[in-house]
């Protein structure tokens, strides 16, 4: 594109900033003496993406390489898109303004099912052929990441290949097995039937589904040298691995604008509703002496203000006050701040919380998911009602303006007294409001529900999603008793959107035309709960044949088939299978870090070890 | 605390950063070096800028301005390249000087800006155009606020209206009221004049202060000589 036409375009966009690619940090290359071109696409806005760790540790892991030019693309708003169609301008990257149709491999992140559409339009909109058979020899190689690659069925028809498990790991080999591909000038199939080698890379072309009428029934292997199953590929050593310092620094407010250190890796704690939780077994840790030389060389190169410790529970790490203190002492008198996502809704946490902000005026958020310990226990949340009313007694006393609650709607087993339950329990904290004396009546607790969807590779995988009139039923009931509390906000996503994330979670390649059928009707950036249209979907659904009911509500055998069975995240479907029943018992299954291995199935877990009973 | 000027030019792509995201640059560019900055109290400690003007997104800044606090002194042309070192093409300190700490910063004084709009063609109804504009007793605009739309006079804003010569073709030269004393914008004022395509041209020369009754640049040029000698050989690079 000549610069002209993109002066032209950044004068009409509302927010040039967006595409303008040229941020601090950003990596300049000449195209035209790299090998690999790597297109890195983040299927939703700029501030979105740019807030993401995944998408920066590929970015500089691949840039560190000379025979390799990685550029970053995200989806245009509503304004640029317009003017790509008019004027006939493909899609471009931020970094050197190229189509993505010039990129040898494109690849995308899979976060949320709703961004599956947008996806299908950035595609459509760089010039990339839809479908793998559609696409030439001289056409990009299309592929997936991220936790949603553990069950990508849907998107199968549109990628050539998937990567499960940790990136970092896998991508080295994906663009060394390119280069050599690209001399020998095979055919698309020759470098598929390559990659499919490789430990972690799923091709879905090599394997065919079989149905039995409506039912799902395995699949079929094509290719002798197609894995079954295709195993999830780890980074073991996580503190020697890749880990990007001169991060690039948007211009612009992105969501999370600020420095990311990953504390570690994995969750032990087993909720059962978690797919995280389970995916990206085992635990692993950086330890301390790592993380602080990161930050300083992260916050010199890019200037930030704060620092963000990022992992599933950052409570959980195992030298939490060490590090906090190493921070604070690393950055002492240079105004840089800490924040810490991801709390436990316990004492502990909130004693964190109140270190890293020496001015508690902000709130803290806590996820209880479940309002009555019955539930809790059903899903493992290890948490109970004295340790949620302990953190947020110790919240108010201590001057925070406001508490969030995360809870689940329609997690299996839930009954009205559930329900009841959560009311109570924002109740009790209400009434805490009185400790902030005078403060009491400015201070606000803001109770958010987002509905249950069933995840594969969970123990909640055989359970359907609650039917959508009783999900708004519950709201409306939430809604009516939740306003009789002084100081209380609450907040829903709509049942439908959830309905549809239950439906792409679990389904199969019969979902693939429905896709293509709603970004013809014209959707895009749907998880923007604005731009969300649900008649257009029901509009997609039926002008494919497909019920959307039958993947939002369908309750398999345990030994039945799943669509994406094929695909392994490493625990056991035993394991899964004995959780499962647990929940059912509302037993509760302990934190292996702390009591000892609960014999998941992962093959070379270094915390096997673990003796019981030690102290984290 | 010891405060400093400094001049400098925001170009290219950088024109398409907000003014948000401009001192957002700064803050990190500063933060990126060793330079003693002084930060504001409070919760949210910020370190002290003070931008002269803000400047409308897409329009090229030749000479702008910003007072910084240090906390200790510094050699000035030390903070002008160590902060270049760290700004990022398109953004460029051109020149920095010491302040008396006494002075009132310049957000406060500044009461002008000019703008320069680019014309390779000059189309012989524009200097009608701007006759007309020039004898008007009052020309009345539109500006939407957080109070819906209000009709405002921006005559008594306008004070300069020309075309010049200059290397290449010539210059439609705009000195404007700015600050909080009353303004009127660039893109105003081009609404009410014949002439279409100025969009992607336009770009501040440089703000004035009114000292001893005359305009003058905050370096002491006055306007009558800077638009003599004229802004297009001091440009960027
Ligand atoms: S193998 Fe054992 S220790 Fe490792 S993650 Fe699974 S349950 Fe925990």
């Amino acid at each position: 594109m000549s610069g002209k036409d993109l002066d032209a375009i950044f004068e009409e966009v509302q927010k040039p900033a967006r595409y303008l690619g040229r941020e601090i940090n950003v990596v300049r290359k000449d195209p035209s003496r790299v090998k690999t071109r790597l297109a890195l696409v983040f299927p939703d806005l700029y501030e979105v993406g740019m807030s993401h760790l995944g998408l920066k540790i590929l970015y500089g892991l691949a840039n560190q390489r000379e025979d390799v030019y990685a550029e970053r693309f995200f989806a245009p708003a509503g304004d640029l898109e317009k003017l790509l169609r008019q004027r006939g301008i493909y899609l471009f990257s931020l970094e050197t303004h190229t189509p993505l149709q010039s990129f040898n491999l494109v690849g995308f992140t899979l976060q949320y099912e709703l961004s599956y559409t947008t996806i299908l339009k950035m595609l459509s909109l760089g010039g990339v052929p839809l479908q793998t058979a559609q696409r030439k020899e001289e056409d990009s190689f299309v592929l997936g990441g991220g936790p949603l690659a553990l069950n990508p069925e849907p998107l199968a028809p549109f990628f050539d290949f998937f990567v499960l498990g940790d990136g970092e790991d896998v991508l080295p080999e994906i663009l060394n097995k390119y280069a050599s591909w690209k001399k020998g000038a095979g055919s698309r199939e020759a470098f598929l039937l390559d990659l499919a080698g490789i430990p972690g890379i799923y091709v879905p072309s090599f394997y065919e589904p079989l149905y039995d009428g409506e039912k799902f029934n395995g699949v079929k292997c094509l290719k002798a040298a197609a894995p079954l199953p295709v195993k999830k590929r780890v980074v073991n050593d996580l503190e020697n691995t890749f880990y990007p310092e001169s991060f690039i620094v948007p211009y612009m407010d992105v969501v999370h604008d600020r420095a990311i250190l990953e504390i570690f890796r994995g969750c032990s704690q087993g909720c059962r509703f978690c797919q995280a939780g389970y995916i990206y077994r085992p635990v692993r840790e950086r330890s301390v002496a790592k993380l602080k030389g990161q930050a300083r060389a992260i916050i010199r190169q890019t200037g930030w203000d704060e620092i963000s410790l990022s992992s599933l529970s950052s409570s959980d790490y195992s030298q939490i006050e060490e590090l906090i203190a190493g921070l604070q002492q690393e950055f002492a008198g240079r105004h840089v701040r800490l924040s810490l996502p991801s709390l436990r809704a316990d004492p502990f946490s909130l004693h964190l919380a109140d270190k890293v902000q020496e001015k508690r005026a902000g709130g803290v958020t806590f996820a209880p998911e479940a309002g009555s310990q019955r539930l809790r226990d059903v899903i493992n949340k290890g948490i109970t009602e004295k340790e949620i009313l302990a953190a947020a007694e110790q919240a108010f006393i201590t001057g925070r303006s406001h508490i969030k609650l995360y809870f689940m709607l329609g997690l299996p087993t839930e009954t009205e007294e559930d329900l009841w339950e959560l009311v109570r329990l924002v109740e009790k904290i209400s009434a805490l409001r009185q400790l902030a004396g005078k403060r009491r009546h400015s201070l606000r607790i803001v109770v958010s529900a987002s509905t249950f969807v069933p995840k594969p590779h969970t123990p909640f995988q055989w359970e359907p999603q609650l039917k959508m009139a009783e999900v708004k039923s519950r709201q409306q009931f939430l809604r009516e008793q939740l306003r009789k509390i002084k100081g209380v906000q609450f907040t829903w996503p709509a049942a439908e959107m959830s309905f549809l994330e239950a439906v792409f979670s679990r389904g199969d390649r019969r979902l693939a035309a429905v896709l293509e059928k709603a970004v013809a009707l014209g959707s895009r950036l749907e998880a923007w709960s604005d731009r969300f249209d649900f008649a257009l979907w029901e509009e997609a659904f039926a002008g494919e044949k497909v019920d959307p009911c039958f993947y939002a509500y369908y309750k398999p055998a345990l030994d039945d088939p799943l669509p994406w069975d094929h695909l392994s995240s490493g625990v056991a479907n035993k394991y899964l299978q004995k959780e499962y029943e647990k929940a059912y018992r509302a037993e509760v299954t302990p934190d292996c870090r702390r009591e000892g291995c609960q014999g998941c199935g992962l093959q070379n877990c270094p915390l096997k070890q673990v003796k019981k009973n030690v102290p984290l | 605390m010891y405060p400093y000027r400094l001049c400098f030019c925001k170009e290219g792509a950088l024109r398409y950063i907000s003014h948000l995201d401009l001192q957002r640059t700064f803050g990190r560019a500063l933060r990126r070096t060793d330079i003693p900055v002084a930060y504001s109290r409070g919760f949210n400690p910020q370190p002290r800028l003070r931008f002269a003007l803000p400047l409308a997104l897409g329009v090229e800044g030749k000479n702008e301005y910003l007072d910084l606090d240090l906390s200790a002194p510094l050699q000035e042309n030390i903070i002008k390249e160590t902060l270049n070192a760290q700004l990022p093409a398109g953004l460029r300190v051109k020149n920095v000087s010491a302040v008396e700490s006494s002075q009132p910063s310049l957000s406060s004084l500044v009461q002008a800006a000019l703008y320069v709009v680019d014309l390779s063609v000059c189309p012989a109804d524009l200097s009608r155009g701007l006759n007309s504009l020039l004898q008007a007793q009052e020309l009345f605009v539109e500006r939407r606020g957080k109070k819906g739309t209000r009709k405002i006079d921006i005559r008594p804003f306008i004070h300069r209206l020309e075309i010049r010569k200059q290397e290449k073709g010539e210059a439609l030269l705009m000195l404007l009221a700015a600050g909080s004393r009353g303004s009127a914008r660039p893109q105003e004022v081009l609404a009410l004049l014949p002439a279409r395509g100025f969009k992607d041209k336009i770009y501040r020369a440089d703000l004035f202060v009114f000292r001893a009754g005359e305009l003058e640049t905050p370096g002491g040029v006055s306007v009558e000589r800077y638009v003599e000698v004229f802004y297009g050989k001091e440009n960027c690079d």
